[in-house]
């Protein structure tokens, strides 16, 4: 379970982050959907403890990101945005460079870097270096990298930007894979199919606060839309970086 | 904790033995840089020592057949040829009427005094004219009864104490900065693609992402950064012990022999010096905004270690410097070459600032990975 409760955060004359307060609960996918701008790979990055909020806090399984920094990570896999791949590494050394890191010893992490790559069929290219890689085999290494380590928590930075239909599809499927087990998926985007066809609970933010909360359904009935895009373009008040 | 260490730290090998540029970048330096320094001293060889034979041109040497002759017999001849000096050693008209009455007579010597190759041969012909001065003075005063004693005063008797090793002293100073200097040039390309570029290809925002503190990374790059120093290191002791075996030494009368033992002492000795190096061109590294940056900062940054290396061989400095990193540890080779005595308590002192610096500096990275500033460029 992830909860962030009143964060607010400033970078610069932005006021990045506004008493932002929503929970994504286990068994769950949530959507993180909002206008370029509107703050939340800011909210993603500050669940991760690499930014310090103004005020508020966040917590992982129950676990402060401010105090207990290391356990609470332990809790959460990320999918970041950009990927950051080790391009003279092939994805096999990688995610079990991941998955060392996250404490799985040599052995299990070996195995679980198998396990992973098998499960989202890259056995084809595991042993090849990501240097030249496809935008599609660059999601999928940077996703393995995500769930190597089995966390109870995954959080994904816009994780269908550039990717083609297959790429997407498989992607979608881990992604319901993952709640079928329980696990807590959050993501970000701002693309409205995605997160129509995915999540159980849509957060919509704009301008580093939320504005509604619900599943697609509800936040169609609520503004009376017959789509998710109009009620997000109901919900935010303008038709303003929609267009970007 | 230590099993993160060692799990980044084999990552990051792993990685950089895969960047040529980062493989070659210290392969450069540990091969050309000794072969350079050889190509140098042999040059210097050849200038600083004089052939036996030395051929200026003697003009008019019908004029003074013994001093030509008493030339000649310390090898000094004049043969129109092309190993000719550009030496004229001019005879005057009146030299044998001079020398007949026991006037001056007078020599004119020509030749361009600020032609250092020419130094050694000047300084040798006039050392032996001085010598054929001093014969016919001593032997006009016998003929006139007189003991040549009383003109010589004073007798003064040379006894050069400088043993082989020592005169080479010098020349292995300017060699030991050489191969110090590999400690900074050989992880540097490293330590910019580990801290500057990372950042720049986006993994140190996921890295910090996962459950490692910025002090384990900090430490693995260290010791990635380190590694690659010693080894490039090794590379160009191993180098320059082969490469120097061809100078031709005996011709300075000493030898330069890189023993095993100061082989030994060399990387003992550098290993605080690679960490401080590395813990130097990461912390300016993540002080960069990019991989370019990193680079042009890293070179001005170079040019210290440089500097106190060149006043540690060279004496221009006060003594205080003596205490200082890396000149202090120069002076300890340095005197361990000439085969003096170490001065220990000097080399612990300038190894021990050598190491707070590191450390200093690895507090100050790890404090700054947890900055949004650095992490994000924000």
């Amino acid at each position: 379970m992830i909860k962030v409760a009143n964060l607010s955060k400033r970078i610069g004359d932005v006021q990045a982050l506004n008493d932002l307060s929503f929970s994504a609960q286990d068994g769950q996918i949530t959507g993180l959907l909002g206008p370029n701008g509107a703050g939340k790979t800011t909210c993603l990055r500050t669940v991760f403890g690499l930014l310090k909020p103004d005020a508020g806090h966040a917590e992982i399984d129950g676990i402060d990101v401010a105090k207990s920094p290391i356990e609470a990570k332990q809790q959460l896999g990320l999918f970041p945005d950009p990927f950051g791949l080790y391009e003279r590494l092939t994805p096999r050394e990688y995610i079990r460079y991941f998955a060392e890191l996250n404490g799985l010893s040599g052995k299990q992490a070996k195995q679980a870097a198998a396990k992973v790559l098998d499960k989202l069929h890259m056995n084809d290219i595991a042993d090849r270096k990501c240097k030249g890689f496809s935008q599609g085999q660059r999601m999928k290494t940077a996703l393995a990298q995500a769930i190597v380590h089995e966390p109870t928590n995954i959080i994904l930075d816009e994780p269908t930007r550039g990717l083609d239909v297959m790429s997407t599809r498989v992607l979608r499927d881990i992604l319901r894979d993952l709640k079928q087990q329980g696990h807590c998926v959050l993501f970000s985007s701002h693309v409205m199919q995605e997160v129509a066809a995915l999540c159980d609970q849509v957060i919509v933010m704009a301008d580093g606060k939320v504005v509604a909360v619900g599943s697609p359904d509800e936040l169609c009935q609520q503004t009376g839309k017959a789509s998710l895009e109009d009620a997000f373009i109901q919900l935010i008040g303008t038709d303003e970086g929609i267009a970007a | 904790m230590i099993a993160q260490i060692r799990t980044m730290l084999k990552k990051e090998l792993t990685d950089a033995a895969r960047d040529k540029r980062s493989v070659m970048a210290g392969l450069y330096y540990a091969i050309g840089a000794p072969l350079m320094m050889c190509g140098m001293f042999m040059l210097l060889i050849s200038q600083v020592t004089s052939p036996d034979a030395l051929n200026i041109n003697i003009e008019h040497s019908e004029r003074a057949p013994d001093l030509v002759k008493f030339l000649a017999s310390n090898d000094i001849t004049s043969i129109d040829d092309s190993s000719r000096k550009d030496i004229v050693l001019s005879i005057s008209e009146d030299y044998a009427s001079n020398m007949a009455k026991g006037l001056p007579a007078e020599l004119t010597l020509s030749a361009d005094n600020s032609d250092e190759k020419l130094q050694s041969s000047i300084r040798r012909l006039e050392k032996s004219l001085q010598l054929y001065s001093a014969e016919m003075g001593s032997l006009r005063l016998i003929a006139r009864g007189i003991d040549p004693k009383v003109v010589q005063p004073i007798k003064v008797n040379v006894e050069d104490q400088a043993t082989a090793d020592s005169k080479g002293g010098m020349i292995l100073g300017v060699a030991t900065f050489m191969m110090i200097y590999a400690v900074f040039i050989s992880g540097m390309n490293l330590a910019i693609d580990t801290s500057a570029g990372e950042r720049e290809r986006n993994s140190l925002a996921l890295l910090l992402s996962h459950p490692v503190t910025t002090r384990q990374i900090v430490w693995a790059k260290m010791a990635a950064v380190t590694v690659f120093a010693m080894l490039g290191l090794l590379l160009t002791l191993v180098i320059s012990k082969i490469a120097y075996g061809f100078v031709p030494w005996q011709e300075l009368g000493f030898s330069v022999n890189l023993t095993p033992e100061f082989i030994a002492l060399m990387l003992i000795v550098s290993l605080p010096i690679a960490l401080m190096a590395a813990a130097l061109q990461l912390f300016v590294s993540f002080m960069a905004k990019s991989f370019k940056e990193a680079q042009s900062y890293l070179t001005i940054v170079l040019v210290v270690p440089m500097m106190l290396s060149l006043a540690a061989s060279y004496n221009i400095a006060p003594d205080t410097m003596q205490w200082l990193p890396v000149s202090g540890q120069m002076q300890a080779l340095i005197a361990f070459i000439k085969g003096k005595e170490i001065p220990m308590l000097q080399l612990l002192l300038s190894s021990a600032s050598t190491l707070a610096i590191a450390f200093a500096l690895t507090f100050g990275m790890e404090k700054s990975l947890k900055s949004e500033k650095i992490v994000f460029g924000l």
